[in-house]
């Protein structure tokens, strides 16, 4: 899951991957800008198959690689754990 | 950098109004016939603040003799612009041409493509009844990261829905509804150059450094007289040249779509006379703490908007950027 965000990260911003570690601050240090932003809430939404909440736009869950990890990693278990409960 | 002093909340108002008049009014006069070597100027004139400034400015730097007003409303403009823009021109002396430019964006398809990217978030939408508009949230500043624009639909019954803007979408909505600033340029330039003029470009200050104004489109000019002043100065001036009541009354608009939204939903996020000040003591290196004591934010938030700002300055330099020729 951490390779293709980096994956993500190193194509959609033509940088080096050396360039960048897991906790570069993305949108402090300029590598990102409100298009990052989009196109990172659209891969995330479209490969992981998760709805990103407008409360959960901050740079806690944005800010660095290893941040947006933790908060693909919290979706994707919320979704399991939804996925197993009988609907009502 | 050099501080001129205690941060307080009158710093940004010029202290001698008829001199700093006289000095825009003197340098755009050499500007237009000397370094531009022009006859005239022609203007756009939206009814709004900074236009009228700029032809004010203009009527009294190059005559108003020598400068035509252009009023360019199209299909989603308020209809007030122009009546406005109409008694703004009237009272300084300057002739006015009204070019309706909505044959021209029908041509660009510029309302069917945004249209067709508006139905794919909000499939109710019908652009025959129904107002649209984008922007962006007020909170968005305290997220700290840039902002995310909203897509808001007011149908014609008075319900609203509301969704974030994927980006394909955003895109096209953007890129369709800049359109209108490029063939609102396009205009200006026949009649500039039918006449042998230069055109006056109306930006202000944050337009310029934030990158709020359209690459070639309203950003397209020979010469931008209020280009260094914050709203703060461009009201002060306005009152000062006599611009008619109504339009230093009006909230600020985008005029874009064709839902009404203030400029400040659409990009800026605060009011102009915080803004302003924020940015001043952003630009001229005056703590965070002194900021948010002044304006009675907390520093979190002051903190906030200067990395904002930081980060706006940098990921529009590419709009102020002329084209890269060092090849």
């Amino acid at each position: 899951m951490k390779e293709q965000i980096r994956g993500f990260v190193y194509k959609t911003t033509f940088s080096a991957p050396e360039k960048i570690n897991d906790d570069t601050l993305l949108f402090d240090e300029g590598i990102f800008d409100s298009m990052g932003l989009l196109n990172l809430i659209s891969f995330l939404e479209n490969d992981f198959s998760i709805k990103i909440a407008d409360s959960e736009l901050d740079a806690t869950n944005f800010g660095s690689i290893n941040a947006i990890a933790s908060f693909l990693a919290m979706k994707l278990q919320t979704k399991e754990i939804c996925a197993g409960l009988p609907a009502i | 950098m050099e501080k001129p002093g205690k941060f307080s909340g009158d710093l940004l108002q010029l202290k001698d109004v008829n001199l700093v008049v006289a000095n825009i009014c003197s340098k755009l006069k050499d500007d237009v016939f000397h370094t531009l070597r022009c006859q005239g100027g022609v203007v756009g004139i939206s009814g709004g603040i900074d236009s009228s400034v700029t032809l004010a400015l203009a009527a009294k730097s190059i005559g108003a003799q020598n400068l035509l007003g252009v009023i360019m409303p199209e299909r989603d403009s308020n209809p007030e612009s122009r009546i406005l823009a109409q008694k703004l021109a009237d009272k300084f002396g300057v002739k006015t041409v009204v070019e309706d430019i909505s044959l021209a964006l029908d041509g660009f398809q510029c309302y069917s493509r945004r249209d067709e990217a508006v139905k794919r978030i909000i499939p109710g939408y019908n652009p025959g009844t129904d107002k649209m508009k984008i922007g962006i949230r007020a909170d968005s500043i305290e997220k700290d990261l840039p902002p995310v624009f909203y897509l808001t639909v007011i149908f014609s019954g008075g319900t609203r829905e509301s969704k974030r803007l994927p980006v394909n979408e955003y895109l096209q909505i953007v890129a369709a509804s800049n359109l209108k600033q490029r063939s609102r340029m396009s205009m200006l330039y026949y009649h500039a150059e039918s006449l042998h003029y230069a055109v006056l470009g109306t930006p202000n200050k944050h337009e310029v450094e934030q990158g709020f104004f359209v690459k070639y489109g309203d950003g397209g000019a020979d010469a931008m007289p209020i280009a260094g002043l914050y709203k703060t100065q461009v009201y002060q001036l306005a009152r000062f040249l006599g611009v008619p009541d109504e339009i230093i009354g009006r909230t600020p608009t985008t005029d874009t779509y064709s839902a009404e939204q203030s400029q400040e939903e659409f990009f800026y996020q605060l009011p102009f006379e915080e803004m302003d000040l924020l940015w001043y003591g952003w630009e001229n290196g005056y703590s965070s703490e002194a900021v948010a004591k002044e304006l009675g934010y907390t520093e979190d938030l002051v903190v906030k908007n200067y990395k904002n700002f930081e980060r706006k300055r940098k990921t529009t330099e590419y709009l102020r950027m002329a084209p890269i020729r060092d090849y």
